[in-house]
């Protein structure tokens, strides 16, 4: 009787230990393999800007014969800059004729990296950071979310009818100090409340170009509070130094 | 086996051991008594058996042909050895130990020869 | 990622950044030591071992007769390292060390064995199996899979995966790659064999891993055709289901399977294989593994034309009845008729031609039996230039410099042939040593994607000539080399001026041997044959090409598996009366007036010699359908109808006969080695004829044209499924 009651106990204890349980893999909301849509296939045509082509035909001069391959990341670059903010697979194609790479490869970088968007984007890609320091930093960025959904009308991941406004959570944008921190393509904007959103958001449906940067009225990333140290003025040249010199 | 049985005497014939027969005589009364054996039993085999188209008389045809078969068969211990056979299978049909089918295959009658030359061979199909 | 990247040949020919990823590629030539640097000595499991610096802890493991599990890591391609699968201890290092891509240092003390060994692998299989689903009743890959194996020798006995809210594993949807590849991707574990496959092997750059992460997928991100003639062998080297073969899917359990080694008819090559067949059908075909031949690859055609064994077969003899339909009918009916028509007709008037998958006994035994009736018109269907020495020599139509020789070549000059199409292992081996050991590759004929790059000399017969009087660029190419190949495909060679530019390229392949000092075991001229019985039958005495029934129309005509047409009722008289031996229902059959069917390469044993000049034979994997025969008894058993009879009666004695004919054919697995390279040269003065304007066309241009062009791929539907699916996909 007891030893059951003690095995019972023993093989509980072990299935406990045995039964981790792991969490679902995350899994993107993207698709890694490509479908045809009217706006995206292979028989719609890309090609460089004459400005573009010079740009890249510079990028690619950078590198040694036969490492042509090292100009992938900065073409595919400047064309989804040329496709407005996104990468058609016949920008792709293109890039991979013009690097006379075998296309697989192009595919292969741009699904890898998460700034290449392989479907259409709004013409402003609000990217919200949603990491630890953002979420406690400021107002946190669970508000700046909510402000940005009711101001935009959208959920997280969509884009707004009239393509102008996409909407989506990344991890850390590299601005800790200045959260929360919202990138809206290019630009950066930090220490921000729910109003400066719906000032950003209406000077940006204005066609103004909102100004980028903290928007507590720091410079930068320096403390809130006001300097902590180099308070006074710099020591004159010489400072500390032995007399004898 | 049969190097157990050969027994190398002192001079260059040679001694087998005999398994049943001594002689000649022996050997042939043995072969005759299980002749009968047999004989007697036909009518009863082919009652128990029900083979179709078979009748007592055709079992002793049968019978009388399978012992003609070895009759060129002169060595004693080769005698004994087929008589000890014979006698296995007899025991083995009287006790219903074979089936139906076990006593069909002696009247096969569409048995047909294996081909020998090259061309039956390739019409036979092989 | 970043290790795969550094390691991949990305695009074009580039050396491969990581020595021990060129040693994997070149195992064969770092066997023998030819490196000065010392050996390092190192201990697996306190087993001393020493071996060249460069060496992988897991090739020296292998070494010492330890097998280390793997997934990623293949000795024919680069090192990915990323199923980590070979993780070994070893002393003094912090962590379990992926053996596969870890080069070997002095004095390392490997452990394979070892608790952190043991425990490091269950791990990764734990892993690896968390996202696997557990279909193995239904995959087809059960019975002999990598991971299926593994996990039961290093794998745990239960799972901590236990999904408890049901989420659900990993999903990946599945890809549509042609009609050979079944993919299941769900199943996949990202070894990447494939892809490094595709890009190394294949030379068909079009799979890739899209993603990262959990995401990340192995795919050719646009839905397209895996458009490869060499794509069977990923279903091969994936070491689980997640490629399997279309055709065979759901057919049968490895287990069940009983299995023939066996030679491949389909091309020239002679490749190896392993015929796998249950219930008295082949329901595969897998390659055998031959260094010199086919390594461990198959093309598609040789893997897949098999189902055509069961289509369009001629399963008993038949007679053209009156209304001039054929009609089954007995082996002796089939014989009588023929022995009507061939009395009163003279030697002279019987001519026979043999097609290209006829085994060398049929041959023999046709050849005597023609004798016998006095006539010598015994050809094949294949051309080949009969001016000068003609197949007298044998040097001039064998790939002398064998298939293995092209890895020592420095240049090859491929004349008029499409290799990828007419010989995809051998193109295979081009593109090799053009990968790993700097070969430049020179072509005449179009431009076409023979997946590496070369010279296009241009397409005309110019060139040959400027070459053979050295005069054009690329002399300078070849006269800088001691190791120069000339492959000439044997297609041009059906040309009227056929023996012209084997003149002129013989000429320039001695000039290069005279010139460039090379070894005298090292031969410049080769032929690359298109099909199978070529070889055998010149060897055999037979003549190339039907200008002989051309010339004499026969009154009887036999014909040994010819299909293509070269002899059409339109060139013969009405009143000839044409006997078809072969396997299948196809053009040779439809012209007769009497069929008789043989037996297919799977079902006989039959000697081929491939264009390389090795004997090799085929075994018996299935019997031949029906009334079917093996083909040498059918033409025996003839010869005593028509009152010939032929000295044999089995196999050996034919084979004896062949010996006296030709002893090379029957020293199997041996390739017997041709001369008089300087001889047929001299000959090759006396050619007549000149050179034509046309260009040096192949006939197989497009992957379209590969799988179909013999009998038995002809009747094959997944042969039929290839070329419909390559046809939409070039419309697309």
């Amino acid at each position: 009787m007891l030893s059951s009651a003690v095995k019972f106990a023993v093989s509980a204890t072990s299935r406990t230990i045995r039964c981790l349980h792991g969490s679902a893999a995350v899994c993107s909301d993207k698709l890694f393999v490509h479908r045809d849509t009217p706006e995206n296939n292979a028989s719609l045509t890309f090609e460089f800007s004459a400005e573009n082509k010079k740009r890249a035909d510079l990028i690619i001069g950078h590198y040694p014969k036969g490492h042509q391959a090292a100009a992938t990341i900065p073409l595919l670059d400047i064309a989804q800059r040329q496709s407005g903010g996104w990468l058609p697979i016949s920008a792709m194609n293109y890039v991979a004729d013009l690097l006379k790479m075998p296309r697989i490869r192009i595919y292969e970088v741009a699904t890898f990296y998460t700034m290449f968007n392989r479907e259409p984007v709004g013409k402003y890609r609000v990217q919200v950071c949603s990491t630890t320091p953002c979420v406690l930093g400021g107002c946190g960025c669970g508000v700046i979310i909510d402000a940005l959904k009711q101001k935009l009308g959208i959920n997280v991941g969509e884009t707004t009818k009239d393509k102008m406004f996409s909407l989506g959570e990344v991890e850390c944008l590299g601005a800790c100090v200045n959260a929360p921190v919202v990138s809206i393509n290019d630009s950066y904007y930090e220490d921000l409340t729910p109003k400066d959103i719906d000032v950003i958001i209406d000077e940006l449906k204005a066609g103004k170009v909102p100004k980028a940067g903290p928007r507590s009225g720091r410079f930068t990333a320096e403390p809130a509070s006001g300097l902590t140290t180099l308070t006074e003025p710099p020591k004159p040249a010489g400072f500390g130094v032995r007399k004898d010199l | 086996m049969a190097s157990r049985l050969i027994r190398q005497s002192q001079g260059a014939t040679k001694i087998v051991k005999q398994i049943l027969s001594t002689d000649k005589a022996e050997a042939r009364r043995r072969v005759l008594n299980l002749y009968k054996a047999w004989y007697r039993q036909i009518p009863y085999v082919v009652l128990n058996y029900e083979i179709p188209g078979v009748t007592v008389k055709d079992g002793r045809v049968k019978l009388r042909e399978m012992f003609m078969k070895n009759k060129h068969v002169t060595d004693l211990r080769a005698i004994d050895f087929l008589v000890i056979r014979g006698q296995m299978e007899l025991v083995e049909t009287v006790n219903i130990w074979k089936q139906k089918n076990h006593i069909m295959t002696w009247f096969k009658d569409t048995w047909n020869p294996k081909p020998a030359d090259f061309l039956s061979k390739f019409y036979e199909g092989n | 990622m970043a290790t795969l990247l550094k390691i991949w040949p990305l695009m074009g020919r580039r050396i491969l950044g990581n020595p021990a990823a060129c040693l994997a590629c070149k195992s064969a030539r770092t066997a023998s030591g030819s490196s000065d640097q010392p050996e390092v000595e190192l201990f697996v499991n306190d087993i001393p071992v020493s071996v060249p610096p460069g060496t992988t802890v897991l090739q020296a493991c292998a070494e010492v007769g330890v097998q280390i599990p793997r997934f990623c890591y293949h000795d024919r391609l680069s090192i990915a390292g990323n199923c980590r699968m070979c993780l070994v201890e070893v002393e003094k290092s912090a962590k379990p060390v992926a053996s596969c891509a870890m080069p070997v240092m002095k004095g390392m003390r490997v452990k394979t064995d070892s608790e952190i060994a043991r425990k490091a692998r269950e791990g990764v299989m734990e892993f690896l199996l968390m996202n696997h689903p557990l279909d193995c009743p239904i995959c087809d890959q059960g019975g002999e899979c990598d991971l299926q194996d593994q996990s039961m020798v290093f794998g745990s006995d239960r799972s901590r995966f236990v999904d408890m809210d049901h989420e659900g594993k990993r999903a990946v949807e599945d890809k549509d790659i042609g009609p050979l590849v079944k993919t299941i991707m769900t199943r996949c574990i990202q070894c990447t064999r494939c892809v490094r496959f595709a890009n190394e092997i294949a030379g068909v750059e079009e799979i890739g891993t899209t993603g990262r992460g959990s995401d990340m997928q192995i795919g050719t991100y646009v839905e397209k055709l895996f458009g490869s003639e060499l794509s069977g062998n990923i279903i091969d080297i994936c070491p689980v289901g997640a490629l399997t073969s279309k055709p065979y899917a759901f057919t049968a359990r490895p287990w069940e399977n009983r299995k023939t080694e066996s030679i491949d008819v389909m091309d020239a090559l002679g490749s190896n294989i392993i015929v796998a067949t249950r219930e008295g059908s082949v329901i595969r075909i897998l390659p055998r593994l031959h260094e010199d031949i086919n390594e461990e690859w198959l093309s598609d055609r040789s893997r897949f034309a098999y189902d055509g064994l069961k289509r369009q077969r001629l399963v008993s003899p038949m007679v053209k009845d009156a209304s001039g339909t054929l009609v089954s009918c007995e082996w002796e009916d089939a014989f009588f008729t023929i022995l009507d028509r061939l009395t009163g007709v003279t030697g002279s008037e019987i001519a026979a031609i043999a097609g290209g998958h006829a085994d060398a006994e049929s041959l023999i035994v046709l050849k005597d039996l023609l004798n016998r009736l006095g006539s010598e018109a015994l050809c094949t269907e294949e051309i080949f230039p009969m001016d000068a020495a003609g197949t007298d020599l044998r040097s001039n139509y064998l790939l002398n410099t064998q298939i293995s020789g092209i890895e020592e070549a420095e240049v090859v000059l491929l004349v008029g042939t499409n290799p990828r199409y007419e010989a995809p292992l051998l193109n295979a081996r081009i593109r090799k040593s053009w990968l790993h050991n700097d070969l430049t590759v020179g072509v005449i004929g179009p431009q076409l994607d023979l997946t590496y790059e070369y010279d296009h000399l241009g397409d005309s017969t110019k060139v040959l000539q400027e070459l053979a009087a050295g005069t054009h660029p690329f002399n300078k190419v070849l006269s800088s080399t001691k190791r120069a190949m000339i492959i000439v495909g044997s297609a041009v060679l059906q040309r009227a001026d056929g023996g012209a530019i084997h003149a002129a390229m013989s000429t320039l392949a001695q000039n290069h041997r005279v010139k460039s000092g090379c070894d005298e075991s090292w031969r410049v001229l080769n032929v690359l044959q298109r099909v199978a019985s070529q070889v055998a039958a010149l060897d055999l005495g037979y003549k190339a090409g039907v200008q002989v029934v051309r010339d004499n129309p026969p009154k009887v005509l036999y014909l040994l598996g010819a299909d293509e047409q070269t002899v059409t009722k339109a060139d013969l008289p009405s009143d000839c009366f044409v006997v078809y031996q072969g396997c299948h229902g196809d053009a040779g059959a439809s012209m007769a007036d009497v069929v008789l069917p043989g037996a297919a390469y799977t079902e006989k044993v039959g000697t081929y010699v491939n264009t390389e000049g090795r004997a090799q034979q085929t075994q018996v994997a299935v019997t031949p359908p029906g009334m079917a025969r093996e083909d040498w008894k059918i033409i025996r058993a003839l010869s005593e109808i028509v009152g010939q009879t032929l000295p044999y009666d089995n196999l050996n004695e034919v084979r004896r006969r062949l010996a006296q004919m030709s002893p090379n054919l029957t020293r199997y697995g041996d390739v017997e080695e041709a001369n008089y390279f300087k001889q047929a040269e001299e000959l090759a003065k006396s050619v007549k004829s000149s050179l034509a304007s046309d260009a040096l066309t192949p006939p197989q241009l497009s992957l379209k044209d590969f799988y179909m062009v013999d009998s038995i791929s002809r009747a094959s539907q997944t042969m039929a499924h290839c070329v419909a699916a390559v046809t939409k996909a070039e419309a697309k």
